[in-house]
């Protein structure tokens, strides 16, 4: 295990360094950085597969001369689970990039994009590993500057430079909590390591562990996107060049989900009071509906995307906070069933959305632009990303027979199980969070529907769609790769479980495998098969059949019909693509039933001609949802701080002698001071 | 023994003295070349010390930082600021902050503090270089007071290098120098600072035709 640690390593490290100590063209560099970091990773799938099976957690650590600090590693199952799922995303990210970037030459330096690529995964992978809270701080910051850096990489544009300033400030003031949660775990052992936080000398009082409770779940959270602390995800993914926002969005987001379990249940041992996991619950709710629903009303295909991925982070934390819920009831069957679930939707989700995001850079590539309303009719220019973005569509929206479909399944099963519990309240709650989920997926179909047909379907809309072209075979080869583990996430979870299973069972004492997977595997039934089963794989054969019997039945009593190709009968007009739906107009329903929760502003110019009052020369259409959370939350701390500024400049002077003044004042009392 | 080491330490507040006493003729003069000479008069009389400290108690890495003090401040740095005058062409300080009276009773003020801070330290202490913490503390606070007290950017600099002085002779004070390596890089940032502050004072007569830096308060929005 050392060997491949040391082989993944290596291989970042060298993508890290090559790229920038070979001068030489782009294409070399991009064909370095890219090439080693694509066999690092495919180390690090080798890695995460060993280390999932290995009977013991492995570790390794090297001492450093700081104190405290020791640069620590330990692979046990849950570390290898996002090993595993941070290598493959990367490896196909890797590929991925090495057509993609070609859109940068000339544009910016592809030796420091290719190394801080290798950097961001490398800072990824230790992450998850690192088995010293001075370490992982280390690490994690080096994660998020990596990536801030990445945000930046086209830091002509205004706009990209906002996003990236408003990603720093958010995950440094994330960080803020992250640190305060871990000194009070220092304080309790007296070292940083993992193992003194999980077995502190003194055990942490009640207070403290609900401070901590609160503390890792606004730093992780920041970073994760729940709800109101997701504001930054639509600026910063979509300025990010694409391949780096299917990391950003599938992998790194997912550590904060990571180092959450890692706390909850490890160094927290899964003692809690109920209203912790109903805490995580509520928060899971409200980050999901909200997610999908903001998703909706966006226009830019990228940020669409990142509002789904603030949904899918909901949809994890449901899963987390029932299985949190169950654990405080001592019901460890479910709470283990919970947390699967969370889990199994992780993985799901950096594999749909990884290939969503791909996919959304392939049409930014092929057309220049992000905007959905200029897509349309890319299904017959671009057939292989169509189709490969139809596969990331539906396993988001929780089609059979895809991943997404299974884990969010699960999640619904585990919240159903709530009538077990004895609290009336929760029996009450946890049933309308899954209502509330079900309105998500709904919410989410609806917003797939938009984005695929709109982008893929119809006549296209502008030149950029018409002269668009198919993605080169490196593209194509890691969105294909993507679009083949979801659909095998989706129909062999008796391969997935199993694994899931050895992350969970040290968490909740006992193995569900037996439990969850029935029929030797091939039908799933959580818990209880009078309750509730499915099985993926006989759902996919059934639908295979009933398409057959369908064309079967048609030709039977049709008979064959001979194909004709014709345009579309317009009512003797042409069709243009002015005729379409719009992406604006799809929507158009939900913004009305929702109007509360939106809260839009419509403005409609009209200029009639002046002879007739009815037909209009020109319509201006315009068309804004109110940002709450940054009008009633972001906006008044940012005003506080700068009105504290506004202040304090009455003492900024502007002369050097002012400021040397100040500073030997300053002196002067602090030395009477010390007398 | 108990006579030389006190003959010893009389010396070296002799000597240390003698930095204190330059301190008042740099923020007496006027004139900046003179200046530049009073600083690496300072120097020297550092050098001095240090050499004095070091011959006294034995400890041999003292003379390496004598060594290099006297290189650095007594040759290389008045050198520099030399040139920069002469390319500036900038003789006096014309216009002070502080005039020159005010400005040497305030210095006086200054030392008497010094002591005031110093006194229930130094009792504490058994180095026979102990009085001259309060010198050396002293020669600090002056110095600062004369990067506050000037306009020009250069009589700037030599308040920061006295302020320097301050340091090295405190640090040789309380515990006979600090561990070779500091030194080291002490002395590596003094010659980087002064070579930033060189340029830097190059930069702002091109700007504003003056090294006066009460002139950047225009810089502010």
């Amino acid at each position: 295990m050392l060997n491949l640690f040391l082989l993944l390593f290596a291989g970042y490290i060298a993508g890290l360094l090559l790229p920038l100590c070979c001068p030489a063209k782009p294409r070399i560099q991009n064909i370095l950085a890219h090439g080693s970091a694509g066999l690092a990773s495919g180390a690090g799938i080798l890695l995460g597969v060993t280390g999932l099976f290995a009977p013991e957690p492995w570790t390794a650590s090297v001492q450093s001369t700081l104190p405290f600090l020791t640069f620590a590693i330990r692979l046990d199952p849950l570390a290898a689970l996002f090993v595993l799922t941070i290598s493959l995303v990367g490896l196909a990210a890797s590929i991925y990039a090495l057509g993609y970037v070609t859109e940068f030459y000339g544009r910016a330096s592809i030796a420091v994009l290719g190394s801080l690529f290798n950097g961001f995964l490398l800072s990824m992978t230790l992450v998850v590993i690192a088995d010293n809270g001075f370490f992982f701080l280390i690490v994690w910051e080096l994660m998020s500057l990596l990536s801030y850096f990445l945000v930046v990489t086209e830091h002509g544009k205004a706009e990209v430079r906002y996003a990236g300033l408003f990603y720093l400030i958010m995950t440094h003031v994330g960080t803020a909590f992250i640190i305060l949660a871990f000194l009070i775990f220092f304080q309790g052992g007296g070292s940083f390591s993992f193992e003194a936080f999980r077995h502190p000398e003194q055990p942490l009082s009640e207070g403290m562990r609900t401070l901590v409770f609160l503390m890792v779940l606004i730093g992780f959270g920041t970073k994760a996107g729940i709800v109101p602390l997701h504001v930054w995800l639509p600026y910063a993914h979509p300025a990010a060049p694409s391949h780096i926002s299917a990391l950003m969005s599938g992998v790194m987001i997912k550590t904060a989900i990571y180092a959450l379990v890692r706390v909850y249940f490890d160094f927290l041992g899964g003692q809690f009071p109920w209203w912790w996991g109903f805490v995580v619950l509520v928060i899971g709710a409200v980050s999901a509906l909200l997610g999908v629903m903001y998703a909706l009303m966006e226009h830019d295909l990228k940020s669409l995307l990142a509002y789904h991925s603030v949904e899918n982070i909901g949809i994890i934390l449901l899963g987390i906070g029932a299985g949190m819920i169950f654990q405080t009831f001592g019901l460890t069957e479910f709470a283990a069933l919970g947390l699967l679930a969370g889990l199994y939707h992780t993985i799901n989700h950096a594999m749909f959305k990884a290939l969503l995001f791909l996919g959304a850079g392939s049409l930014l590539y092929a057309t220049h632009t992000r905007n959905m309303e200029e897509y349309g009719g890319l299904l017959r220019r671009m057939p292989w990303t169509g189709v490969f973005f139809l596969i990331g569509a539906v396993s988001i929206s929780a089609l059979p027979p895809t991943n997404g479909f299974v884990s969010e399944w699960l999640v619904f099963q585990s919240l159903f199980l709530s009538f077990h519990l004895p609290t009336v309240l929760l029996k009450l709650m946890l049933p309308l969070a899954a209502a509330m989920l079900a309105l998500t997926s709904v919410l989410a179909l609806t917003c797939f529907a938009k984005a695929f047909g709109i982008s893929f379907l119809a006549l296209p809309r502008s030149s950029h769609a018409r002269q668009a072209e198919e993605v080169p075979i490196t593209m194509r080869i890691a969105m294909g790769m993507l679009a083949v583990v979801c659909v095998l996430l989706g129909l062999a979870p008796m391969v997935v479980v199993p694994m899931l299973d050895r992350v969970v069972a040290p968490f909740a004492g006992l193995s569900i495998e037996g439990k969850v997977l029935a029929l030797d595997g091939w039908a799933l039934a959580p818990v209880n098969v009078e309750f509730s089963s499915l099985s993926p794989m006989a759902l996919a054969l059934l639908l295979i059949a009933l398409s057959a019997l369908g064309l079967l039945l048609a030709v039977a009593f049709g008979g064959l019909v001979k194909q004709r190709y014709y345009k579309t009968w317009g009512c003797g007009i042409n069709l243009t693509a002015r005729m379409e739906y719009t992406a604006t107009g799809f929507v158009q329903p939900i913004k009305r039933v929702f109007g509360a929760i939106y809260q839009p502003t419509v403005k409609l110019e009209t200029e009639l001609l002046k002879e007739s009052r009815y037909f209009a020369k020109r319509r201006h259409f315009e068309f804004h949802i109110e940002p709450v959370f940054q009008k009633y939350l972001y906006d008044p701390v940012v005003a506080f701080f700068i009105g504290m500024a506004e202040r304090l400049r009455v003492i900024q002077g502007g002369s050097l002698h002012l400021y040397l003044a100040y500073i030997f004042v300053t002196l002067i009392v602090l030395l009477l001071f010390a007398v | 023994m108990q006579i030389s080491s006190h003959i010893g330490s009389q010396l070296v507040d002799l000597c240390s003295a003698l930095l204190l006493l330059t301190c008042f003729a740099i923020v007496a003069q006027r004139r900046l070349s003179a200046c530049v000479d009073l600083f690496a008069l300072q120097s020297a009389f550092l050098v001095l010390t240090a050499a004095l400290v070091a011959f006294l108690t034995g400890n041999h890495h003292i003379y390496i930082a004598a060594g290099l003090t006297g290189l650095i401040k007594v040759i290389i740095i008045p050198r520099v600021l030399k040139k920069v005058i002469e390319r500036l062409n900038v003789k006096r300080e014309l216009v002070m902050n502080v005039n020159v009276p005010a400005g040497l009773l305030i210095c006086g003020a200054l030392v008497m503090l010094a002591f005031f801070i110093t006194q229930p330290i130094i009792p504490l202490g058994f180095l026979l270089t102990r009085d001259s913490l309060a010198i050396a503390l002293a020669i600090v606070l002056i110095g600062f007071f004369t990067m506050i007290a000037r306009q020009k950017a250069v009589s700037q600099l030599v308040g920061f290098l006295v302020m320097e002085n301050g340091l090295f002779l405190g640090a040789t004070a309380a515990t006979y120098g600090m561990p070779l390596i500091v030194e080291l890089g002490v002395f590596f940032d003094v010659l980087i600072a002064v070579l930033i502050a060189g340029i830097y004072t190059n930069r702002l007569q091109d700007a504003f035709d003056s090294v006066d830096t009460s002139h950047l308060t225009v810089l502010k929005e």
